[in-house]
């Protein structure tokens, strides 16, 4: 900060304190959720054991035998990364015609992009298992769960992308032709080297969207493509029962997650807001 | 060079496959809301089979208005939309402006506070409504037991026995009851989104123009003066577009919803749909057809927003 | 060889026309400078010449060959351009050897024209740094080093000095024009800065609203300026226009004088006027005088440009005699009259 006010000594203390109690108490629930995985089951639901307890780890190692873990969380990661991948594949070509030929058109299509993005995904529920069973024969298949979280991905793909290549100054690219630059020279050379950072998370926010999304992954999958939201959401009432065992199976589902997203909140606001707040 | 073909070519893959993404789902979803469609029907069997000969115009639409769960979802919906989006706004802003200077372990602060946001949606609701608000076995239930217990015991005591003589006992509230599920709702999706708020206006206070706040400083302006015709306005941009994208995003909440209550007393849009989805497809798309309209009208707000963006 | 034959080019935006038909012959080794307000179009011509602008109309030529629908690269010509363009992620050394790598010239001629292209630029020390590294005038050699080792027949600079300080812009301008007297390969130099244009330039193409106003050796720009806006543009400070009665006076609508070419005297002259701001520079007395009676225009200013010191300040009355020999009259249609 450039200014230099007066501040008091209290001040100087006390917010930095307020800042740190808001901090714990938002991590509370996780840091709870930690805590009880490394409880038994009879421990997690006493009051003498919330905080101190004899560490166990066999949440963790029962974790297959409870749950079947590693087969879900093999989907959410091959679903993930293959969703993701293929979303840049046809996002990168999109938003650099986008970023360095730009039409008349190229702002309403973006804007449709990501209307589409802004469509109930209930409204066509019907529609899309009808389909997916019926027509198509991919209900519970990998492909389809990659398709659709390639899809409803894709329009923040094209959009954060979009942001990135714009911001490559045009005179680079030119200089790149005049050099003798053929068009994929121009990706390879110029456009991935200088938005690799971009790039990079715009492909990291994607995976953590996937990973997360719960409804299309929850309704069209029943057991063979079935991610780890299905998992969680088929355990979702234990009725008090299984919380050691809950809380391990739920932090394996989200901690990975957690910590790829601390890498990326920079460009977690650019993604989210399309780009709207810088 | 004149040539435009190359551009339009890389385009193509993505515009295509967004259009077909969008336009056939929804170009059913509007056929059938048209017509009388259930899955099972021993009396109307050709209503099994979606055909223009079982159009029904806007009788799926009247049907589903006049459903009491309707209006009890448009409700709900609104309810909780609205409470999670005041709760995020305020929360965020506040805590924006308390972390936005720089003290030890700023940066473990914001990573602390950012995590909420990147769990997912079914660990989240099954967390909060298990290990931390069931009302015996969670923290609410262990917590509350610990005072009752506590107060109990300190009844006897001396000299500080009839103070705690007064104390009630505490109940501890059942968040999967009809009345309070959309609570529990609301809790946990306000502690997963206002990391979100937080972290968007925090960016934005980052760009503020510093001498414009030295200037107010030479002219005398308080703290609270600063925060209030300044920093206030500043964020304005911000706090629509956080209001606008939460709104399209907890219009469609469902998995905290169907984990919390499987939707008893708490129902929203597309919880609603999902049940007609089990049977009433007619009456399924045209709930759906409310929906989008419902999240149309948010999105071209926030679209305007965005737009005039887009190109700078 | 590289000489540039630009036939009726024409370059709309839409509907709006930039450009109108235009024709222009450099020939091969001049030094061809390209001025104008901003805004006029200079350099949406340069990237018409380079092939990074489509024509909407009209022929390029490069050495009697048709280049209208040949790729940038096939040109053979060099750009460089005012923000450098440097690419961030390589060293100066792959910067300067990116064109060579691009036409697949083999490593060790690559290598050598690196050495020598470093050497004359000195940027020896640096050929392993990243632009990022550099100051303005380092970037901005590397991007010239860039342009030199494909050996253009023509090489094109786009407001090349305009990001640079004024110190830095003055030793760069001698180092672009020894780089013409030694390659003597044809250069075509935009800027918006008539001061440039008038000493580096063999020939200068003033331009307005993309119509040339005229073309010319600087000296010819200068003493037999076409028309009433080159007559303004070249120069500084700029050529005091008068019009009315004291123009009538010349049988012209408007007549034009230097600021150079008035003299001053506190007792004596044609024309009477109080000094407003004298700007001392030592070398010379910029005198803005006011109230000459004269229609000057808006603001009611005449500018004398005197050689060495002279002792006024504000408010002092002074007396101006123009030199009659360098008078230019100007038309109704502000053309010159002969």
């Amino acid at each position: 900060m450039a200014i230099v006010a007066k501040t008091s000594r209290f001040s100087k203390i006390a917010w930095p304190t307020l800042a740190w109690v808001v901090a714990l108490i938002f991590f509370f629930p996780i840091f709870y959720m930690i805590l009880t995985s490394f409880k038994t089951d009879a421990d997690a639901v006493k009051a003498e054991h919330v905080f101190f307890f004899t560490p166990t780890l066999e949440n963790y190692a029962n974790m297959s035998d409870n749950y079947d873990y590693w087969r879900f969380a093999t989907n959410s990661v091959i679903t993930s990364v293959f969703a993701t991948l293929f979303a840049l594949i046809v996002g990168v070509p999109c938003a650099y015609a986008m970023a360095f030929n730009p039409s008349r058109g190229t702002k309403d299509i973006l804007m449709w992009m990501l209307s589409t993005k802004m469509l109930p995904a209930a409204a066509v529920l019907y529609p899309m298992t009808f389909l997916t069973k019926n027509v198509f024969n991919v209900f519970d298949t990998h492909f389809l769960v990659i398709f659709v979280l390639c899809l409803i991905n894709l329009p923040i793909v094209v959009w954060m992308l979009f942001t990135y290549f714009k911001d490559i100054p045009k005179d680079i690219i030119e200089a790149g032709k005049m050099d003798g630059l053929t068009t994929w020279g121009e990706v390879k050379e110029i456009l991935i080297p200088l938005a690799w950072g971009g790039i990079v998370s715009t492909a990291l926010l994607t995976f953590i969207f996937c990973w997360n999304e719960a409804y299309w992954t929850v309704r069209l999958t029943t057991i063979d493509a079935a991610t780890l939201s299905k998992l969680i959401e088929g355990n979702r009432a234990p009725e008090g029962l299984f919380f050691g065992r809950l809380s391990a199976v739920s932090t394996a589902a989200v901690g990975p997650i957690i910590v790829l997203g601390w890498f990326c909140q920079k460009q977690l606001v650019s993604g989210l807001t399309f780009g709207a707040v810088k | 060079m004149a040539n435009r073909t190359i551009p339009r070519l890389l385009q193509t893959p993505a515009v295509l496959l967004l259009l077909f993404w969008m336009i056939v789902p929804l170009a059913m979803t509007l056929f059938y809301s048209f017509i009388r469609y259930v899955l099972n029907s021993t009396v109307r069997p050709e209503w099994t089979t979606p055909s223009w000969s079982n159009w029904r115009g806007f009788g799926n639409y009247e049907f589903v208005m006049n459903s009491k769960d309707f209006i009890l979802a448009i409700k709900n919906s609104l309810f909780i939309v609205g409470s999670i989006l005041t709760l995020t706004v305020v929360l965020g802003v506040m805590i924006a402006v308390l972390i936005n200077r720089s003290f030890p372990g700023r940066g473990v602060v914001r990573v602390l506070l950012i995590s909420p946001f990147f769990v997912m949606p079914a660990v989240n609701a099954v967390l909060w409504i298990n290990m931390l608000l069931d009302p015996v076995l969670g923290l609410q239930g262990i917590a509350i037991s610990a005072i009752n217990d506590m107060a109990a015991g300190m009844q006897d005591a001396p000299l500080v026995g009839w103070f705690f003589n007064l104390w009630p006992v505490l109940e501890p509230i059942s968040f999967r009851a009809t009345q309070t599920s959309a609570i529990a709702v609301i809790m946990m999706v306000t502690w997963q989104w206002t990391p979100f708020a937080v972290l968007i206006f925090m960016t934005s206070l980052q760009s503020e123009d510093q001498q414009q706040k030295e200037a107010a400083v030479l002219d005398g302006a308080s703290r609270w003066s600063q925060f209030r015709f300044l920093t206030l306005p500043h964020l304005g941009r911000p706090m629509a577009i956080v209001v606008m994208i939460q709104a399209i995003f907890h219009l469609s909440l469902y998995a905290e919803i169907e984990i919390v209550s499987r939707g008893n007393g708490n129902k929203n849009l597309p919880y609603l749909i999902g049940e007609f989805t089990n049977n009433n497809i007619g009456a399924a798309s045209a709930t759906g057809i409310f929906a989008v309209i419902l999240a149309n009208i948010v999105a071209i707000f926030l679209l305007r927003a965005v737009g005039k963006t887009l190109m700078e | 060889m590289g000489s540039i034959v630009l036939d009726k080019v024409q370059k709309k935006f839409g509907d709006v026309e930039v450009i109108p038909p235009l024709d222009l012959e450099i020939n091969d080794g001049e030094f061809v400078v390209f001025v104008g307000p901003s805004g006029c179009g200079k350099s949406t011509l340069l990237r018409m010449i380079a092939g990074l602008e489509d024509l909407t109309a009209g022929k390029v030529n490069i050495d009697d060959k048709d280049v209208t629908e040949v790729s940038p690269a096939k040109r053979g010509l060099s750009m460089v351009f005012q923000s450098y363009a440097l690419y961030p992620h390589m060293t100066v050394r792959k910067n300067i050897a990116f064109p060579m790598r691009m036409a697949k010239i083999p490593q060790d001629v690559q290598d050598a024209k690196i050495e020598a292209a470093a050497k004359s630029l000195n940027l020896a020390d640096y050929l392993d740094r990243k632009p990022g590294q550099l100051s303005g005038g380092q970037r901005q050699r590397v991007a010239i080093g860039r342009a030199i080792v494909r050996e253009p027949s023509a090489f094109l600079f786009d407001e090349p000095l305009s990001n640079l300080d004024a110190a830095l812009r003055v030793g760069m301008r001698l180092e672009i024009m020894e780089l013409h007297t030694k390659l003597k390969t044809t250069m075509i130099y935009v800027t918006h800065d008539q001061v440039e244009a008038m000493t580096m330039a063999d020939k200068i193409v003033v331009l307005q609203a993309g119509v040339i106003e005229q073309v010319g050796s600087p000296l010819e720009l200068y003493h037999t300026p076409r028309n009433k806006f080159v007559a303004g543009f070249i120069g500084s400070p700029k050529m005091n226009l008068i019009e009315g009665e004291e123009a009538a006076k010349h049988d012209a609508t408007t007549i034009g004088i230097r600021p150079e070419h008035v003299s001053v005297s506190k007792t004596e002259g044609t024309w009477k006027g109080t000094v407003g701001v004298a700007e001392h520079l030592g070398s010379d007395t910029f005198i803005h005088v006011h109230n000459t009676g004269l229609d000057t225009g808006e603001g009611d200013l005449f500018t004398v440009r005197i050689s060495g010191d002279i002792a006024v300040s504000h408010g002092d009355t002074v007396y101006l005699t123009p030199d009659m020999d360098q008078l230019h009259r100007f038309d109704a249609q502000g053309l010159r009259i002969a």
